[in-house]
C-alpha cells in the first residue's frame, strides 16, 4: 500500500500545481501560434516546448542538474547565444541598400524613439499599484521597441533576467505581428499622394565599400560606445565574413548551421524562463502592453521622419520606408513594399526599405549599448 | 511619489541622451559613407568582370544550342516518335 502511495506521489498528476498547468497551456499556445499561424516558428517552437518542459513537476528541468538550467546559464546568462545569433544576422545582412542611400540611416535612428518613449511609459506604469519597474527593468522592456529578438534577449539577460521570459515572448510575438501592427499606422500618417511617391533607383555599390563598412561601424563603436561592442562587434564580424569573399565557408556556416543550432538552444533557454512564478503576474501584462506601444511609436516616428526628409531632400522619399526603420528584418521592409504597392502597383519599395531596415538593426544595437552604458553600469 | 518623479526625470534624461546619441552616431556614419566610402568607390571600382562573364555565358549558351546540329535533333525526335508509337500499339 505504501509503495502504491509512493508511486502515486511520483506521478505528474499528483504534483501538478495550478500555475504549472497554466504555463504549459501558454507553451501550447506558443506552439499553436508557431505551427498553425506561422508566427516566428523557428524560435517559438523551441520556446513553447521549453515552456512545457520547464513546468513539468518533479522532472526539474530548470533546477540545478536539469538540462534547461545548464542551457540557460551557459548560453543566455552569459549572453553567448544572442551574440552568436547576431553574428549570423550580420552574415545575412546586405548593407548595399544602406550604403547606396546613407540618409536612410536617419530613419533607422528615428524609429529608435519607440524604445526611449517606452522607457518613459514603463516608469509611468509604476504609478499603478502592482507595478514596480526599476530603471533597469524599464530599459529591458523598452528594447522590445527595437524589434530585434537577439538584442532584446541580450539586454534583458544583462539588465532584468527575471523579466527575460516575458520580454522575449513579447519581442518575438510583436515581430511576427509586424504585418498587422504597422499598416494601419502607416496609412494613418500618410496620404495617398505620399504613398505613391516613386524613388530614384539606387546606385550600384562596390565591393570595397561593403568590406570597409562593417570595419568602419566597428571602429566608431569602439571610439564612442564600447558598451555596444559585443553586439555590434559580432554583427560586423558576420557581415565582414559575408562581404570579404575569402571565407564563404565561414559565412555560410554562420548564417545557416550555426544560427540554426543556436536558435534551438536559445529558444529552449528562453522557454525555461517561462515558469509560473515569473510569468503569471501583472507585470507580464504590462510588458506585453508596453511592447505593443513601443512598436507603434517606433513605426510612427520612422514614418514621420521620412515625411520630414521628403520635404527637405531633393530626391523624393516615400514616407512608407520610414516604417521599416524598426528593424524586424526583412518583415518590416516587405510590409513597406506591400503598402506601397497598394497605392501604386508599379512602385517597388523593397530595396529602398531595406536601407532603413538594416539601419534599424544598427540603431537598436546602438540604443542597447546606450542603455547598457547608462543603466547597467 | 517623490521616488517616482525622480525616476521620471532619470527616464527623461535617458530618452534625451539616447536619442541624441543614436542620431549623432548614425549621423557620423552618414558623413563617413558620403565622404570616405564614395571616394573609395570612385578610386577602386569593381573590376568589370560581370558583363564579360555574362557574355561568356551567353556565348557558351549559344554554342551549346548551336552545337547540336539540326540533323541530330531530327534523329532524336523521330526516334522518340517511333518509341511512342510502338508503346501505344502495345497498349
Amino acid at each position: 500500500m505504501e509503495s502504491l502511495q509512493t508511486l502515486w506521489m511520483s506521478t505528474g498528476l499528483a504534483n501538478f500545481e495550478f500555475g504549472q498547468v497554466v504555463m504549459m497551456l501558454v507553451g501550447c499556445l506558443l506552439l499553436f501560434l508557431a505551427i498553425a499561424k506561422n508566427f516566428e516558428p523557428l524560435l517559438l517552437v523551441p520556446m513553447g516546448f521549453g515552456a512545457i518542459l520547464t513546468n513539468i513537476p518533479i522532472a526539474g528541468f530548470s533546477e540545478i542538474g536539469g538540462l534547461l538550467h545548464y542551457i540557460y546559464y551557459a548560453g543566455i546568462d552569459t549572453g553567448i547565444f544572442p551574440l552568436l545569433i547576431f553574428m549570423g544576422v550580420g552574415a545575412m545582412t546586405d548593407f548595399g541598400a544602406l550604403i547606396a542611400n546613407p540618409k536612410t540611416l536617419l530613419l533607422g535612428a528615428a524609429a529608435q524613439f519607440g524604445i526611449f518613449a517606452t522607457l518613459f511609459g514603463a516608469i509611468a506604469l509604476n504609478a499603478i499599484p502592482g507595478f514596480e519597474f526599476t530603471l533597469a527593468d524599464a530599459s529591458a522592456i523598452a528594447i522590445i521597441g527595437g524589434a530585434d529578438g537577439p538584442t532584446a534577449i541580450f539586454l534583458a539577460s544583462k539588465l532584468a533576467p527575471e523579466l527575460l521570459g516575458a520580454i522575449a515572448v513579447a519581442a518575438y510575438s510583436y515581430m511576427a505581428l509586424v504585418p498587422i501592427i504597422q499598416p494601419p499606422i502607416m496609412r494613418a500618417l500618410t496620404n495617398e499622394q505620399e504613398r505613391k511617391i516613386e524613388m530614384a533607383q539606387l546606385r550600384p555599390v562596390t565591393k570595397i565599400e561593403k568590406v570597409i563598412f562593417p570595419l568602419a561601424v566597428l571602429m566608431m563603436t569602439i571610439f564612442f560606445l564600447p558598451a555596444a561592442t559585443p553586439l555590434v562587434g559580432m554583427f560586423c564580424l558576420g557581415n565582414l565574413m559575408r562581404e570579404c569573399g575569402v571565407v564563404d565557408r565561414l559565412s555560410s556556416t554562420a548564417q545557416n548551421e550555426l544560427i540554426n543550432i543556436v536558435t534551438i538552444f536559445l529558444g529552449l533557454g528562453v522557454g525555461s524562463k517561462l515558469s509560473a512564478d515569473k510569468f503569471l503576474n501583472v507585470e507580464t501584462l504590462g510588458i506585453l502592453a508596453l511592447g505593443a506601444v513601443a512598436f507603434s511609436i517606433g513605426t510612427a516616428s520612422g514614418v514621420l521622419m521620412a515625411k520630414l526628409m521628403n520635404k527637405f531632400s531633393q530626391e523624393p522619399v516615400n514616407p512608407l520606408i520610414g516604417a521599416a526603420g524598426v528593424s524586424a528584418v526583412p518583415m518590416a521592409a516587405r510590409v513597406a513594399n506591400k503598402v506601397g504597392l497598394e497605392a501604386n502597383p508599379h512602385n517597388f519599395l523593397l530595396m529602398h526599405a531595406m536601407g532603413p531596415n538594416v539601419a534599424g538593426v544598427l540603431g537598436s544595437a546602438v540604443a542597447a549599448g546606450i542603455l547598457l552604458a547608462l543603466v547597467g553600469g | 511619489m517623490d521616488n517616482l518623479s525622480q525616476l521620471f526625470v532619470e527616464a527623461g534624461t535617458l530618452m534625451l541622451a539616447g536619442m541624441v546619441f543614436v542620431f549623432a552616431f548614425l549621423g557620423i556614419l552618414i558623413l563617413f559613407i558620403n565622404i570616405v566610402l564614395v571616394k573609395l568607390a570612385d578610386k577602386y571600382p569593381d573590376p568589370i568582370i560581370q558583363p564579360k562573364s555574362q557574355r561568356n555565358v551567353a556565348k557558351s549558351g549559344n554554342s551549346a544550342t548551336e552545337g547540336i546540329s539540326p540533323a541530330i535533333v531530327a534523329a532524336i525526335s523521330s526516334a522518340v516518335n517511333q518509341y511512342r508509337q510502338k508503346n501505344s500499339k502495345k497498349k
